[in-house]
């Protein structure tokens, strides 16, 4: 199994409003506490490649307290210089919420090419709150995904000047320098809820599949969904394909480490993830029939979720190494997992620099059997 | 009670209700109004054979992918007159149907004895941006679409099924596709309102918080040439929902009105 170490930069804090996002007053953000905040987090990162952790992953979020990396590119471009083997996973642009998507297939190429080709792209629409915050028409939002990706990667793969002419992006010279440095381009992912049209959208074209603070039933169901979509397409899925982003705490004893994971992980679904309700379903951002499908059975929003429904449906990972290893288990050879993201949180960032070294030294290894494969062969283009 | 019929649109398939016998008068609702048949329509159908379809994804009418920008909606109006064999009709719309209605007008004014305004939106007004709707839960929306919050009874869903909830969820987003950016306006429809060469009636409510009467109601009235602008003193943004009755009344007697003239 390969470990990639993900962070979303959160302001953590506690308040009373509404919503964590879009309206969440930014007089709430003291600069110099994100001057701490962020130095920290990117020594964290770099202390996760010392590590050994084979990835490192940055995500794009707007006009919240739950992840202030507005653009993930920038917080990329730093890790690159001070990195040297991990991947740098970028989970990813929103390409939709771009009014040029020949910026990122820029952006990605420059850090490609410094990085020695080390970048892996993910593709996402953007989370619905962030069709509040950055105005796009979130009734556009599936079919500007699509065309973005489609000029994006054409814009890496076929010698430039082109000329691409879409329904909301038209260029008459598409001929980006620099060209990014893997063949054909950077392998590319699709973190997303499960909806079965990018489930189909991402098989079709080898792109992993990132499952994010989903239940473990649903992940089984939608792995199950994204392997029969390869075999439609006529191959196997890789389990490099299959990668999943879970909460890990681990700590001495298993009460520590719940003690950490009742405060520091519910967080995120309590406070960093709550929303006004409107936020949570603009109109028009998923099909009637995936809205069908929802309310039909409708998940429990994250606000609402309870420490215990969260242990027991298997949001997060929680425990002794010895605890962690087993739950990891289900997920490296239950789910044929090939990837496994996780945040880590102590509270204190020397807390939870203690809590990335007790996974490196006590779990970690005990998944290495495929420590010589390169998860990007083969798959992400 | 009116009656109900399925028709095609130049291949674009809705809903429409009709009543009332008298002079054509087409009536173009606003969100959330599709399908309800109401006081307001019951007394102008005393007076006017009443026409009342339902914006395409909105009540009974599917959604029509091809519908990008209001003008689409416009022209799609100015095709159903031609389907019902209507040469001129008196045209009245209310909020979003305002809206409609105003494109209509800045088009095809000779297509229309009259126009009536109830509350309209879609034009950008110097001082003022609509709360956004979008953004609001149904409290927040009740609260700043209506004076007298009783009268949002009127349009509350049957209940919370499935179906209902997915049919709520279309009508967001067959509005949304036209006026979440610019939000609940054409960037160019302002300038065109002085093409508007029918006899206009604006209605408005003197508490609307969504388009209120300064500025948003003086600069229609300043916008389309000759225009009668009339207040209605217990009403919000819907007035013809908060005082059915005499803004019927009113939009009757304009009608009326300019009926005889010619």
């Amino acid at each position: 199994m390969k470990f990639y170490y993900f962070h979303l930069m959160p302001y953590i804090m506690d308040h009373d409003e509404p919503s964590s996002w879009v309206t969440l007053s930014n007089r709430h953000y003291d600069p110099a506490v994100g001057h701490t905040l962020y130095n920290q987090y990117l020594d964290q990162f770099e202390y996760a490649e010392k590590l050994g952790w084979d990835g490192l992953c940055v995500n794009e979020h707007h006009q919240n307290c739950y992840g202030t990396m507005p653009s993930p590119n920038v917080m990329a471009a730093m890790l690159v210089r001070r990195t040297t083997r991990a991947k740098i996973a970028i989970l990813g642009n929103g390409l939709p919420l771009r009014e040029n998507p020949l910026r990122v297939a820029e952006e990605i190429a420059m850090l490609d090419v410094a990085s020695g080709g080390r970048i892996i792209s993910g593709f996402v629409r953007g989370i619905s709150a962030e069709y509040f915050s950055t105005g796009v028409n979130p009734t556009h939002s599936r079919e500007r995904f699509y065309e973005a990706a489609e000029l994006i990667l054409r814009a890496w793969t076929e010698e430039g000047p082109f000329p691409f002419d879409g329904r909301f992006y038209r260029f008459h010279y598409v001929n980006p320098w620099p060209r990014p440095l893997q063949k054909p381009h950077p392998p590319v992912w699709c973190p997303s809820q499960g909806s079965s049209e990018t489930v189909e959208w991402a098989a079709k074209r080898r792109f992993p599949y990132l499952m994010v603070f989903t239940p473990i039933k649903r992940i089984a169901q939608i792995y199950g969904e994204y392997r029969e979509a390869c075999e439609r397409n006529g191959y196997r899925a890789s389990r490099y394909q299959l990668t999943v982003n879970v909460p890990v705490v681990v700590a001495e004893s298993d009460a520590k480490a719940r003690e950490l994971a009742e405060k520091h992980v519910m967080w995120v679904f309590n406070t960093g993830l709550r929303m006004h309700p409107p936020f949570w379903r603009p109109p028009g951002y998923i099909t009637e029939a995936s809205l069908r499908r929802l309310l039909a059975n409708p998940p429990v929003l994250p606000s609402d979720l309870t420490f215990e429904q969260a242990d027991r449906e298997g949001y997060l990972i929680y425990g002794s190494p010895a605890t962690v290893r087993d739950k990891l288990r289900v997920f490296a050879d239950e789910l044929q997992a090939g990837i496994l993201c996780t945040a880590m949180n102590g509270g204190t960032h020397e807390r939870t620099l203690e809590l990335m070294q007790l996974f490196a030294e006590e779990v970690m290894p005990h998944f290495r059997e495929d420590a010589k494969v390169d998860e990007t062969a083969g798959v992400g283009r | 009670m009116p009656a109900s019929r399925e028709l095609s649109v130049r291949g674009t398939p809705i809903h429409l209700m009709q009543d009332g016998t008298g002079p054509a008068l087409l009536f173009l609702h606003g969100a959330g109004g599709a399908g309800r048949w109401l006081p307001f329509q019951e007394r102008l159908a005393g007076d006017f054979s009443v026409y009342f379809p339902s914006h395409p994804g909105h009540g009974g009418s599917p959604a029509a992918e091809w519908i990008e920008h209001i003008s689409d909606l416009a022209f799609h109006y100015l095709d159903l007159l031609d389907e019902l064999g209507l040469a001129r009709v008196h045209l009245v719309g209310a909020s979003f149907g305002g809206w409609i209605a105003a494109e209509i007008a800045t088009m095809a004014s000779h297509r229309l004895a009259s126009l009536v305004l109830i509350d309209p939106v879609g034009i950008r007004v110097d001082g003022w941006i609509y709360p956004f709707l979008f953004g609001m839960d149904i409290p927040e929306i009740v609260g700043t679409v209506f004076h007298n919050p009783m009268a949002a009874l009127a349009l509350a869903p049957p209940d919370q099924s499935i179906d209902t909830l997915a049919l709520q969820y279309r009508q967001g987003a067959a509005l949304a596709r036209v006026a979440w950016n610019p939000y609940l306006y054409d960037p160019l429809l302002r300038r065109r309102l002085a093409r508007i060469a029918s006899p206009t009636l604006l209605c408005w409510g003197a508490h609307d918080r969504l388009a209120p009467l300064a500025p948003c109601g003086e600069a229609w009235a300043k916008a389309i040439p000759g225009a009668r602008l009339q207040v209605f003193d217990d009403a919000g943004h819907v007035p013809h929902l908060e005082e059915a009755d005499a803004v019927a009344d009113a939009v009757a007697e304009f009608c009326r009105l300019q009926g005889a003239k010619r």
